[in-house]
């Protein structure tokens, strides 16, 4: 019930907005996910409770971007900040959803969400506010390259969402980058409609400070034709969870997922991926790679959903992960629930440490274990880095930072 | 391209061991207490330690919960509805097989099962099991010249009692989950194996399990102990009338290994699966699970399961000494409206365990499959090993196939793989072997049993030709 009172004497329910009432109204009714429910079972429930524990924070202290803009093309969006944005070209444009489009779209979502899935989703559209919703409709071709930002203040628990409409035969490269300060909690719910023959190329880049937590969410709806590629890295939180739901509205679409999560001392980063294919031809390639040093926890949870309508999916899931400590936990769980018949689905998942023989290979050859192991690791990182759409200077800050410590 | 229609009527071959054996039974009232439970007790002569132990579980059932998280769907099982206890009257205690009522000789006659004199040339030890009672175990006197003691549990809580009360309940608690509890309760037969020191079991042992009676439940118990440097091979068969109620099945089974020791426990399950409709039918809810406690030890389960409406069945392996190796290997075919949950448990609890799962699904009709396994390993599991492969095949587009492997792992020093693939019958194979004059039946029965080879491998002989050619019957007529 807490985090409830918290939504409401920050603000009077006068100053609610539509959605953010309907929103509380459901969590009302189960204010916590129910930690006996798969989608909760492993998750630590004292890290997630620190999580809420955060006074709601509207305003955002002022943030400064981690890195400069490498090419003036770059369109750079921070939710929270400069959310006006209207951009009428000559083959493209990107504009503002209104308010209409915006509450219709995310009230049509709310009626499919299930208590347990989509909590991270209700929780998050009842603390955002109007500033904290940045809904775009995107339209064209040759469109420069999206930044956008969503970050958390110290101290205080943030919200923010991000709808994005894009029209057919439009084909976009997004980099979403989430960002956590110094004990912080940041809500990130995300929703794309990907509309005929677009295609997107995604990146998403989480990573906090020391105990920042997050609740990341991610819901796409891919229609006919459509082309989706993923390719997301969490790392640093305290606690962290990436919820990812697709749904192939009408199968013929594409599907690609690269992710990677990495945890040391005491954190626990979970990944949930939940793929529906409600058409046939569908296609998926997922792998998702995780690494768990120290006392860590690294959680990956994935389920493919064919039904008897989605004739010819083709569809393989992989789990490879990495348990580099005595104290670390790693669990995983690919699941199949397959009814048409005509289908390739296949899943895999792997657990171990780093080669030994690759790491004697190396040290033959002079190199140190310390410098071989490293090695290892970063053509272990390489598979999924190289395909966040990011320029290369950028590539180089990622590695700076997955090395240190 | 495939003929639809010739695919979809695979399964039409009736269920043969549908009979009743009308034969005079001894039954308790319906409905189960504290005092049905003395009663059972009291009917089977037992020491006191044994009622105490029935009376725990049922008391820690009662505040059980009946489980919901497999992917069934069957309507609430009414436990006050069912017989506790069905016997064959038998009026004086026999002494030898000629005195067992001819009626059950012909019954077992008729599955299949040599339990007669001239038919043991076989050289198979069988305990046979008809409703809640052992009806004869078949070598006795030979196994017991190797010093291998192989006998219902009702005469080994009797004559064993020591080792009884020493391991029953040791690898499945009775308040393990709700079916145990239930079965740790009312537990009517079953079987005991208990393999000397040194000893390699000069016969394979089996039991065989008929339920009779349409209104009364089976919940047998089995306890198999190996004792250091033995080993033992034991199969177990299962066939039940078609009645068109659901009839409960709640058995457990134990198995205990020793430093050095290996059991092979095979099961060929073919409880009655209900009609067409889905009327009728066994509901199958099993405990099946072997505890590795010496070093070097080895339990390796295989199953083919083709009966019963409902499966819920797990056999799992506690690798706790070792170097102790675990196996699972399963053929879990589902037609109609079958539904089966099946899968297994693999703990890592020891150094340097393995352990090895290889499961094939396949279904049919209007039916659920679905793979759910554990793989976990613990801290001080270092240099643990596990393969995983679970294959699922997809015939008719009416039938669905889920997998759900769990895997755990706390042990960096240790390597778990597994894979998973969901596929139907190639229609290039089919064509390949259709051009070959071979006919479109024969070709799917042979593409059937290709995809399962790697189960009947493990299997025990005649177990392997029977299970093939068990399969092959269940699938006439489904393939689509």
């Amino acid at each position: 019930m807490e985090i409830i009172e918290k939504i409401k004497t920050n603000k009077s329910d006068n100053n609610l907005t539509e959605i953010q009432k309907i929103c509380l109204h459901q969590l009302q009714s189960s204010p916590l996910p129910n930690p006996k429910s798969e989608q909760w079972r492993l998750s630590n429930k004292s890290k997630l409770s620190t999580l809420l524990d955060y006074s709601v924070n509207e305003k955002d202290s002022k943030f400064d971007i981690p890195y400069p803009k490498n090419s003036q093309s770059t369109i750079r969006l921070i939710i929270g900040e400069n959310c006006q944005i209207k951009l009428i070209e000559k083959n493209y444009s990107i504009q503002q959803l209104s308010e209409d489009e915006l509450q219709k779209y995310i009230k049509e979502q709310i009626s499919f969400f299930k208590q347990n899935e989509n909590w991270s989703d209700l929780l998050n559209l009842s603390l955002s506010c109007k500033n904290n919703i940045l809904g775009l409709k995107i339209n064209g071709s040759k469109i420069p390259p999206i930044e956008i930002f969503s970050h958390a203040s110290s101290n205080s628990l943030n919200a923010k969402t991000l709808v994005i409409f894009l029209e057919k035969n439009c084909d976009l490269e997004l980099l979403q980058v989430n960002l956590g300060k110094e004990n912080s909690s940041l809500s990130q719910s995300t929703f794309f409609c990907l509309k005929e023959n677009s295609s997107l190329n995604h990146g998403v880049v989480s990573y906090g400070k020391n105990r920042s937590n997050l609740l990341n969410s991610l819901n796409v709806i891919q229609q006919k034709n459509s082309a989706y590629n993923l390719g997301s890295l969490h790392f640093k939180f305290n606690y962290a969870r990436f919820e990812i739901s697709i749904k192939q509205s009408a199968g013929n679409a594409k599907t690609n997922i690269k992710g990677m999560q990495i945890t040391k001392k005491d954190e626990q980063i979970s990944t949930y991926t939940k793929i529906e294919f409600n058409g046939p031809n569908g296609f998926l390639d997922q792998i998702n790679k995780s690494l768990a040093d120290d006392k860590s926890h690294a959680i990956f949870e994935g389920s493919i959903i064919v039904p008897k309508i989605a004739q010819k999916t083709d569809a393989s899931q992989l789990s490879r992960n990495l348990l580099l400590s005595n104290l670390a936990q790693i669990d995983t769980k690919p699941q199949l629930e397959i009814i048409a018949d005509d289908v390739k689905c296949k899943h895999g998942a792997t657990i171990s440490q780093l080669n030994e023989e690759e790491l004697f290979y190396m040290r033959t050859r002079g190199i140190t274990l310390t410098e071989a192991s490293k090695l290892q690791l970063s053509s272990y990182f390489q598979e999924i880095i190289s395909f966040i759409p990011i320029s290369k200077d950028k590539w180089d800050l990622l590695d700076k930072l997955l090395n240190e410590n | 391209m495939v003929n639809e229609n010739l695919v979809k009527d695979v399964v039409k071959e009736p269920y043969k061991y549908g009979f009743v054996t009308d034969i005079e039974t001894e039954k308790i009232e319906k409905g189960l207490n504290e005092d049905i439970i003395k009663l059972i007790s009291q009917k089977k002569e037992e020491p006191k330690f044994l009622l105490d132990f029935r009376l725990k579980a049922f008391k820690k059932w009662q505040k059980m919960k009946e489980p919901d998280w497999a992917a069934l769907g069957y309507k609430k099982i009414d436990y006050q509805d069912i017989i506790y206890y069905s016997a064959p009257k038998q009026k004086e205690k026999i002494s030898s097989l000629d005195e067992v009522d001819p009626k059950l000789l012909e019954t077992f006659d008729k599955l299949g099962i040599p339990l007669t004199e001239q038919k043991k040339l076989t050289n198979v030890a069988v305990d046979a099991v008809f409703d809640s009672v052992s009806i004869a175990t078949t070598f006795r006197e030979e196994l017991a010249e190797h010093g291998v003691i192989f006998c219902s549990i009702s005469e080994a809580v009797k004559n064993h009692a020591d080792l009884i009360e020493k391991y029953l309940g040791t690898v499945v608690p009775a308040s393990d989950n709700y079916f145990a509890a239930l079965n740790s309760a009312v537990f009517s037969d079953g079987s005991f194996v208990y393999i000397p020191k040194g000893v390699t079991c000069p016969m394979d042992l089996s039991s065989y399990f008929r339920i009779n009676s349409g209104d009364s439940g089976q919940f047998e118990r089995t306890l198999i102990i190996a004792e250091e440097s033995s080993s033992v091979s034991y199969l177990e068969g299962c066939t039940a009338p078609m009645f068109d109620t659901n009839t409960l099945h709640a058995a457990v089974v134990e198995l205990i290994a020793l430093d050095d020791a290996s059991i092979k426990y095979s099961t060929v399950q073919n409880w009655y699966a209900g009609d067409e409709e889905g009327i009728g039918g066994i509901f199958n809810f099993v405990t099946k699970r072997g505890k590795c406690l010496g070093k070097r030890s080895k339990i390796s389960w295989s199953q083919v399961e083709t009966g019963s409406a409902i499966t819920w069945k797990y056999p799992s392996c506690l690798l706790l000494g070792e170097e102790s190796v675990g196996e699972f290997y399963s053929v879990a075919l589902t037609n109609n409206l079958q539904q089966a949950d099946t899968g297994t448990k693999m703990i890592h609890i020891g150094p340097k365990t393995k352990s090895t799962i290889v499961s094939k699904g396949i279904s049919a009709g209007n039916s659920k499959n679905s793979y759910r396994g554990l793989v976990k390993v613990g801290t001080k599991a270092t240099g643990s090993r596990n393969y995983s492969q679970c294959d699922s095949m997809l015939i008719g587009d009416q039938a669905s196939a889920n997998t759900f492997p769990y895997i755990k792992s706390q042990q960096p020093n240790s390597e778990i793989e597994h894979e998973a693939s969901t596929c139907r019958i190639s229609e290039d194979q089919l064509f390949y072997l259709q051009s070959r004059g071979i006919e479109f039946e024969e070709a799917v029965s042979m593409m059937v049993s290709g995809f399962c080879r790697d189960v009947f491998n493990q299997l025990p002989m005649e177990f392997a030709a029977e299970a093939d050619k068990l399969l092959a019957l269940k699938l006439e007529g489904s393939v689509g």
